[in-house]
């Protein structure tokens, strides 16, 4: 044989070239512990900490059981997961977000748990909104979320007193007087935490629209009498409002500030009003002393409410799964309502049990006292729902940062943008 | 019969081009023709030129503007890295005490992901506590600090900076392997001819770094127009629209729209436009032929 090393080396490249193909894996044995995969997306160093602890938990109680955690990073986690799942990967629990579960189920890749909720000892336990969130898609619990993002008002207590404001504001209207009366350019002052990029439409929407008396519930860009929303005139003055605010109460470098900016605007006291979800308290609490901060329900509009989007994550079974039975065990065990508040308060945002709000001191009292009356007023702080299954709804992100940022630029007018954002949902 | 054994030899590499290059290629310029939204994948159907129609005629993303914003990125961080890292790989040549540590140090930049880079660099260029505006006030240049990344007009500067520290390194490295392969001889020969440093450099130096400085050039441009990771950490393609280059609104189009359809379309777009572009250098550089002296 000639070259006989050359054909040795040949033969390996081959096949190390052909190795993907055959690392589909082995089968699992019919007997021996069972091994369920979790993936979650919104991974972070110390969550998935606590993950870990709860699936060491469940694997004292379920000997029988492993759970094998797959944590991608955050900034692509959802992706890897899509694209798991549209390989059909072997999967058992999934983390659902807000954002992902339509599309997920456009794809088919998720179980309906109508039936697993239905027998589950805690299923009445849960909050109305938790089975809101659940039935997001098709009115059918393609979910069971485990916690809540709702935003709420961040204050720098200690520099509002420096510049003799005691009291908090009730209403937008206060939040931006003080906010403009705070800001001292020259001292490096300012008022407003502002959003400028990566999701803002989700604070302005708040600040702007609630002062639209007839918002619809479920879908908070329509009145109830189906106009656009921000079409109606109190929207516009709302916006301009915005605008002004912009100008005078928030540094140009503003319209460029992701949430990091944002909380650090707050943290170093540049400014102290600051609009997040809870999961921010936990950073926010370790940088400042209690007696320097607080956080207030968000302050109403004109109309007398405050629209509120609910983010939320939760925990879904896929469709290729395996041990459905299995992962429905799981899933209801991480969120009880003992696991589910323990999570919670160790990650921050907010839990999903009734229970947890009447019972849990640290859900009723100090900071989260706020997130509690936005929870249970309804009258007053309105849940409303984005048009999350609208086929335009994922593009409006990049749209939406584009004309405001351009408005409050000053190369666009208040009409014009208005304009461009009615013909885009048309 | 020797001949056979070595097409043999060359089917693993084949292999792996046709799996990790080709394949994929291909498979993403199918895409560009279908409606490959992953928001519903039941009504896959090929749409013709949609894809490219929408991504060209985006009302509200000004194509033209990418376009705009992707040459000037690619000009302006190429030649100043060009000229730096010539000028670092000469300032090189000639051992010094230290020179190696110092080489690690300059070199380091290029080590670093993309995506770190732009994070690092926003907090530098931030409007309130960034290095940046801190420094240039103390030194008296600015009475009160800017925000670079949040006005349309510097934002692709403060973006271009990073990139061009970024990618200095690579012309370092690359120029100053060609440089240390110049024979003395030559240098010699010129100066007993009775050249000067400046004659030298154009007659001796640039003639013989000349295919290195061709290919480096070539291969910088793609890396270049395929890099989004500085610009997505630091501005996003914001201000309104400013940054924004033709990979950063592919990604955009892919990672958060989930339509795989327009973003294929854009990819599309990037290949055939810098495949235009190396045909028309290659001519360009061929013409002149590499001097052997």
């Amino acid at each position: 044989m000639k070259h006989p090393m050359t054909i040795l080396l040949v033969l390996c490249t081959l096949l190390l070239v052909l190795s993907p193909a055959f690392a589909a894996g082995t089968k699992e044995e019919a007997s021996g512990p069972v091994t369920l995969t979790f993936v979650e997306t919104m991974t972070s160093p110390s969550r998935t900490a606590q993950i870990q602890e709860l699936i060491a938990k469940y694997e004292a109680q379920n000997p029988n059981v492993k759970i094998n955690l797959v944590s991608p990073p955050y900034e692509q986690a959802d992706n890897k997961l899509t694209l798991m799942l549209n390989s059909n990967q072997e999967l058992d629990i999934i983390e659902v977000r807000d954002h992902t579960v339509k599309q997920f189920v456009n794809n088919n890749k998720l179980v309906d748990l109508t039936d697993y909720l239905k027998t589950w000892d805690q299923g009445d336990d849960l909050l109305p909104l938790t089975m809101t969130a659940a039935t997001t898609v098709n009115n059918t619990p393609y979910l069971l979320p485990q916690f809540f993002f709702v935003k709420g008002l961040f204050v720098r207590t200690d520099i509002l007193a420096k510049h003799g404001f005691t009291t908090m504001p009730k209403t937008i209207e206060e939040l931006y007087k003080m906010s403009i009366a705070i800001t001292g350019k020259a001292a490096n002052q300012y008022g407003f935490g502002f959003r400028g990029k990566g999701s803002a439409f989700k604070i302005s929407d708040i600040l702007i629209l609630s002062d639209v008396d007839n918002i619809n519930v479920d879908n908070i860009y329509k009145t109830t009498d189906g106009s656009f929303a921000f079409s109606s005139p109190a929207a516009r003055k709302a916006v301009a409002a915005y605008v002004d605010l912009y100008k005078k109460a928030v540094p140009s470098d503003g319209i460029n500030w992701g949430f990091n900016e944002q909380v650090n605007g707050f943290i170093s006291g540049t400014t102290p009003f600051l609009v997040q979800d809870p999961d921010t308290v936990s950073m926010v609490a370790e940088a400042l002393d209690p007696s320097q901060w607080t956080v207030i329900p968000m302050p109403v509009g004109a109309s007398g409410k405050t629209y509120l989007d609910y983010g939320f994550a939760g925990l879904g079974i896929p469709s290729t799964s395996k041990h459905k039975d299995l992962a429905w065990d799981f899933i209801s065990f991480m969120v009880n309502a003992e696991n589910n508040a323990d999570f919670c308060r160790a990650y921050g945002p907010l839990p999903v049990h009734t229970s947890t709000y009447a019972n849990d001191p640290y859900f009723s009292s100090g900071v989260y006292k706020s997130w509690e009356i936005e929870m249970s007023n309804p009258a007053t702080y309105v849940f409303v729902k984005y048009p999350l299954d609208n086929p335009k709804y994922p593009a409006w992100a990049q749209v939406q940062e584009q004309t405001m940022q351009s408005l409050l630029l000053g190369s666009t007018t208040v009409d014009q943008a208005i304009k461009s954002w009615e013909d885009y949902w048309k | 019969m020797e001949r056979k054994f070595y097409r043999w030899m060359l089917v693993p590499a084949f292999l792996f081009l046709t799996a990790f290059i080709y394949y994929p290629v291909l498979r993403g310029s199918v895409m560009a023709f279908q409606n490959y939204n992953l928001f519903d994948l039941n009504q896959l159907r090929f749409n013709g030129f949609d894809n490219f129609k929408a991504v060209l005629s985006d009302p509200h993303i000004r194509f033209a503007q990418i376009l705009f914003n992707t040459a000037i990125w690619l000009f302006g961080s190429l030649f100043f890295q060009f000229v730096l890292g010539f000028g670092l790989a000469l300032l090189l040549k000639k051992p010094f005490a230290g020179r190696g540590l110092y080489t690690a140090f300059v070199f380091y930049g290029w080590a670093l992901s993309g995506f770190a880079i732009g994070l690092t660099w926003a907090w530098l260029f931030n409007g309130q506590f960034g290095l940046v505006n801190d420094m240039l006030i103390r030194i008296g240049l600015l009475s009160e600090p800017i925000g670079f990344l949040s006005n349309p007009n510097l934002a692709m500067i403060s973006v271009i900076i990073p990139n061009i520290w970024y990618g200095v390194p690579f012309f370092g490295i690359m120029l100053l392997a060609a440089l240390q392969s110049v024979p003395n001889e030559l240098y010699e020969a010129a100066t007993l001819d009775g050249a000067g440093s400046i004659r030298k450099f154009t007659s001796v130096t640039v003639p013989y770094v000349k295919p290195t400085i061709v290919s480096t050039i070539l291969l910088r441009t793609m890396w270049i127009v395929n890099f989004p990771d500085i610009i997505y950490a630091m501005t996003n393609g914001g201000p309104v629209n400013r940054t924004n280059i033709l990979a950063t609104q592919m990604i955009n189009k892919v990672f958060k729209e989930y339509d795989y359809g327009q973003g294929s379309a854009i990819g599309l777009i990037i290949m055939i436009l810098l495949f235009a572009y190396a045909m028309l250098y290659l001519r360009m550089t061929e013409k002149k032929g590499g001097d052997t002296l």
